[in-house]
């Protein structure tokens, strides 16, 4: 074959590294708690385990690596007994602690009968589980805010969807700062677009107007969609709560989305979507519900296009952006916080960040104030 | 995995330092257009920044962050339409190409 491009004639080359096989640390989002809540044991595939999740007699939600250390079975397909699981094998229980509690035909649990177990959290309707490469239990200032609208009676409960998806999860992470791709791959406007890197949070903020080339008009009588304004913020390497509202020409909806994943090996994850909505005058009862399940199914749309592109795409680690483009490259330095130890965070990793784009003030109005000033200079340095 | 240099930094205009009119707090700022501007606090900035000192955490679940120093919006204002902070151009022309190299 004949090497049509080569450093030599000035052709670049994309480079990049194997993805990393260690996971972030980090809380990640396994989904519904009610899900794990059906009186049966769960299988998950995550941070390239397989892992058992179940809910104990005292209503708590476990996470434990699903393989029996006594030989080797498979602890999700057990059964749960008061507040253990049970190997389909042999019947060592197991508790949420990781520790073997007892072994039905034996007298006694042999030393260091211990397994892993995973920090877990329930908030919000949702299962969080803590991983760390090194071991250590979630500092007190790395927390999951709480969202108000999940547990009260004036929103609607949440429409919820994973779909697994064939790359590394750096790609899903990237869309925090793509501003250009929300135009091409998903038709909105940004008007204006902010990111935030600060400490273990990467915000965006976006108002965006619509696009009338690419949605339908309004029929006759129907509110007319003028926009939107999101504040999205990643809390940590995963998961992102999208506070969310959408302006039409006569009424705003409130919404929280949650854009959310965990990976199942260093080439694939678990991509969650789920969206709660604001009961309003305008929207009251039923027609709540059915706007979170229209925005519900708007949002998987979204991700759909994302994935189309994703599953098609190479990994790239020496992206060439113009200056149209936002902060890859300060937002991956950010993300590699999640992958290093504790110790090894350098400043540059969570030092504040903020790249805005303003399309407001027309460009016009900056360049007359430019010229206003120039001649009020002008005007001073004459001499009298 | 290696940290990387923004290409944008090495070929084009760098990070350049701005002090805050207000409380002095140095910064560093780059304007790609009028539009664009980003900005690298470090952990000296962040403790000196008096508006983010006086901030209070806003509403909503991401609340929790300091929005924007507008002191420091309007010093960069002012540093872009005095040419302390060069803006490239605006015109959507032709692109300017990149002199070959031998």
């Amino acid at each position: 074959m004949t090497a049509v491009g080569s450093e030599h004639d000035g052709v670049r080359a994309i480079e990049a590294e194997a993805a990393p096989t260690r996971f972030a640390r980090g809380w990640h989002c396994l989904g519904l708690s009610s899900r794990f809540t059906d009186g049966k044991p769960h299988t998950v595939k995550a941070f390239g385990q397989k892992l058992v999740v179940f809910a104990s007699g005292d209503g708590k939600l476990n996470v434990l690596d699903a393989y029996c250390r006594h030989m080797g079975g498979d602890l999700s397909q057990g059964t749960i007994k008061g507040n253990e699981i049970a190997c389909p094998f042999h019947d060592w229980r197991w508790g949420g602690d990781g520790k073997c509690k007892s072994i039905p035909y034996s007298r006694r649990v042999p030393l260091r009968a211990r397994t892993a177990a995973w920090t877990t959290m329930e908030q919000d309707g949702l299962l969080f589980v803590w991983n760390d490469p090194e071991g250590n239990p979630p500092p007190a200032d790395v927390t999951i805010p709480v969202i108000e609208g999940a547990t009260r009676d004036d929103w609607t409960d949440w429409v919820w969807s994973e779909t697994i998806v064939h790359t590394n999860c750096r790609e899903v992470v990237d869309n925090v700062v793509d501003m250009a791709h929300f135009f091409y791959v998903h038709y909105s406007f940004p008007t204006y677009f902010k990111n935030i890197f600060e400490g273990h949070t990467a915000t965006q903020i976006m108002k965006g107007s619509g696009r009338p080339d690419a949605r339908p008009p309004a029929r006759n009588g129907e509110p007319q969609m003028t926009g939107n304004t999101s504040i999205a913020t990643y809390h940590g390497p995963s998961f992102m709560i999208d506070d969310l509202t959408y302006h039409y020409d006569t009424m705003d909806i409130k919404s929280v989305l949650i854009n959310a994943h965990y990976p199942i090996d260093a080439n694939s994850f678990v991509l969650h979507s789920g969206i709660i909505v604001q009961r309003s005058d305008a929207l009251e009862g039923e027609a709540a519900d059915v706007m979170a399940r229209k925005l519900g199914d708007f949002i998987l749309k979204g991700f759909d296009q994302d994935i189309q592109i994703w599953k098609n795409k190479t990994r790239i680690d020496n992206p060439l952006l113009c200056e149209e483009d936002g902060p890859v490259y300060q937002l991956r330095r950010w993300y590699e916080q999640f992958y290093v130890d504790v110790a090894d965070v350098t400043p540059e990793m969570v030092e504040r960040f903020e790249y805005e784009l303003d399309t407001t003030r027309p460009v016009e109005a900056w360049r007359k104030e430019v010229e206003a000033n120039l001649a009020r200079r002008a005007a001073e340095s004459q001499p009298a | 995995m290696t940290i990387r240099e923004d290409n944008r930094l090495l070929d084009g205009a760098p990070m350049l330092p701005l002090r805050c009119a207000q409380c002095g707090t140095r910064v560093r700022v780059r304007k790609s257009s009028w539009h664009q501007t980003s900005i690298q606090w470090d952990a000296e900035a962040m403790d000196a920044c008096l508006e983010r000192r006086a901030s209070t955490p806003g509403g909503g679940p991401n609340g929790g962050r300091f929005p924007s120093c507008e002191a420091l919006r309007q010093t960069i204002k002012q540093a872009a339409l005095d040419g302390a902070i060069p803006v490239p151009d605006d015109h959507y022309g032709p692109v300017a190409t990149v002199p070959e190299t031998p």
